[in-house]
């Protein structure tokens, strides 16, 4: 009976484990999407990547500061369709949003809600951090957000492209010849 | 309500059938004036005194393996894009063996040679609509290297700038001109398809800019300021209100107009007629021809063309 009652005790102490971790996971997405829905974030080139890729520097605001790491990925994506950059040191030319037309992002509401999912949305296809990248963690007093977080990320901008001019958002150089 | 319904769907089908793709241009990647200069791929005429230099592009393919990388990175990067460029050393190799085969060509039954004017001997030369001007140094201070890159898309027809990217890459100790060089392909290709892109996109909004050109054989009894119908209008006014009727918001401009030329430049014509066909220059043109040609005019003429953008239409004969 004994040994019933300790195995039922262990059998509860992984299940509860699990179940906040993943509720503390779950909690992180959530304000990771809540913070990330204000594209409070900037963009700077780092460096010339392997061709069809850009080697980007995005700096994302959070009150948490593993939140903010969490969103990079999608904020480097959001910039590299939506934002572009100008150009900086090591060669860097600037680079002009992939849509041309800043009102797509409206316009196709449900495609950009399916592709920005935290919860595997397609953008983490396009979007790897560079082995190398340590993050740079500020303090910051801007209203809403405590923290400041660079990470260097290397976006598949050709892939990306292509998956875009595949889903009607962007037009490609060959649409309509 | 059915019928209307299903006759409504067929016209909608047929419409979006018969609207086809637009005429494609074709790119081609060049290198400059400047850079075939810099580098000694020049040959030099004596015109009646005057010196002239003009560029040697099979020389410069021949030996210069880093113009090789250029154009190949530059048309790697277009291809994977969806639009791959004519490779200019393919050209000239085609026009070479062409003109071999043409020498050599007879007629099985009457022994004949092929015909050419001397007009067609002057087209056999590379071409495309939009040139891809490119030009590169390297700039050395001290040990230390960089690329300095200029691509330029050129219109042939109508000499415009359309697209553009240039810079100076990173200085480097240690990278060679190669590496230096893709890089800077790698750096620019973006911005330059994309300025390209905007100029698709101006071209499906607001048509294909074209040239026209009116002249007149020196045979012909009449010229561009002979007088036609009850309100006496010069022939050079009807062709400008034929072209006001027929371009895209009416939009050109007379750049020139005597008695025996004319020209007609940021002529904005629709990418399809009136038969939902796409059409170039030479397409349009024909349209002022036939309406030339009708009554009360009755004017016989000759349309030259010159790729999709530039086409002339000689009066008073074919």
């Amino acid at each position: 009976m004994k040994k019933v009652i300790i195995k039922a005790g262990i059998l509860t102490i992984v299940f509860l484990a699990f179940t906040l971790t993943s509720s503390a996971q779950l909690s992180k997405k959530r304000a990771a999407q809540k913070d990330t829905k204000a594209w409070k974030y900037e963009i700077e080139c780092v460096g010339i990547g392997k061709p069809g890729t850009k080697v980007i520097k995005v700096w994302s605001y959070s009150n948490k500061a593993s939140v903010a790491k969490m969103q990079a990925k999608k904020n480097a994506v959001h910039g590299i369709i939506f934002k572009g950059y100008t150009g900086g040191g090591r060669g860097c030319t600037s680079q002009k949003p992939l849509a041309t037309d800043p009102n797509v992002e409206q316009q196709k509401e449900e495609f950009f809600d399916n592709f920005f999912n935290i919860n595997g949305g397609k953008y983490m296809k396009f979007v790897a951090i560079s082995g190398d990248s340590t993050p740079e963690v500020i303090k910051v007093k801007i209203k809403g957000f405590k923290y400041k977080v660079g990470i260097v990320v290397t976006v598949m901008t050709n892939n990306l492209r292509k998956n875009l001019e595949a889903a009607g958002v962007v037009r490609g150089l060959s649409s309509g010849f | 309500m059915k019928k209307i319904l299903i006759a409504f769907t067929l016209i909608l089908a047929g419409f979006t059938t018969t609207y086809g793709q637009a005429k494609k241009p074709t790119l081609m990647v060049v290198p400059s004036d400047v850079w075939c200069n810099t580098n000694g791929y020049m040959m030099e005429f004596d015109n009646q005194g005057t010196k002239i230099k003009i560029p040697d592009y099979k020389k410069a393919l021949q030996e210069n393996a880093d113009l090789l990388l250029v154009i190949s990175s530059i048309n790697d990067m277009m291809a994977e894009r969806g639009f791959p460029l004519k490779n200019m050393e393919s050209a000239l190799k085609t026009l070479a063996s062409n003109a071999a085969e043409d020498n050599m060509r007879a007629s099985k039954e009457t022994g004949a040679s092929v015909a050419e004017n001397p007009i067609d001997m002057l087209k056999k030369v590379a071409k495309a609509d939009i040139i891809i001007q490119m030009t590169w140094t390297v700039n050395k201070t001290g040990p230390k290297k960089s690329v300095t890159f200029i691509l330029q898309g050129l219109d042939a027809y109508t000499d415009k700038q359309i697209a553009g990217a240039n810079g100076t890459g990173a200085p480097s100790f240690s990278a060679e001109a190669p590496v230096l060089l893709k890089e800077a392909v790698t750096s620019h290709i973006d911005n330059f398809t994309g300025s390209l892109q905007s100029h698709f996109d101006d071209m499906f909004a607001n048509g294909r800019e074209i040239i026209v050109r009116i002249q007149t054989w020196d045979d012909w009894d009449g010229d561009l300021e002979s007088e036609y119908g009850d309100d006496d209008d010069e022939l050079g006014t009807i062709i400008e209100d034929w072209l006001a009727d027929n371009t895209v918001k009416g939009r050109f401009s007379t750049t020139d107009m005597t008695e025996t030329m004319a020209l007609f430049e940021q002529v904005r014509i629709d990418l399809y007629n009136a038969k939902g066909r796409a059409q170039d220059a030479r397409r349009f043109v024909k349209g002022l021809s036939k309406f030339l040609k009708n009554e009360p005019y009755n004017i016989p003429n000759k349309v030259v063309m010159k790729g999709l953008g530039r086409a002339t239409v000689i009066l008073g004969g074919k």
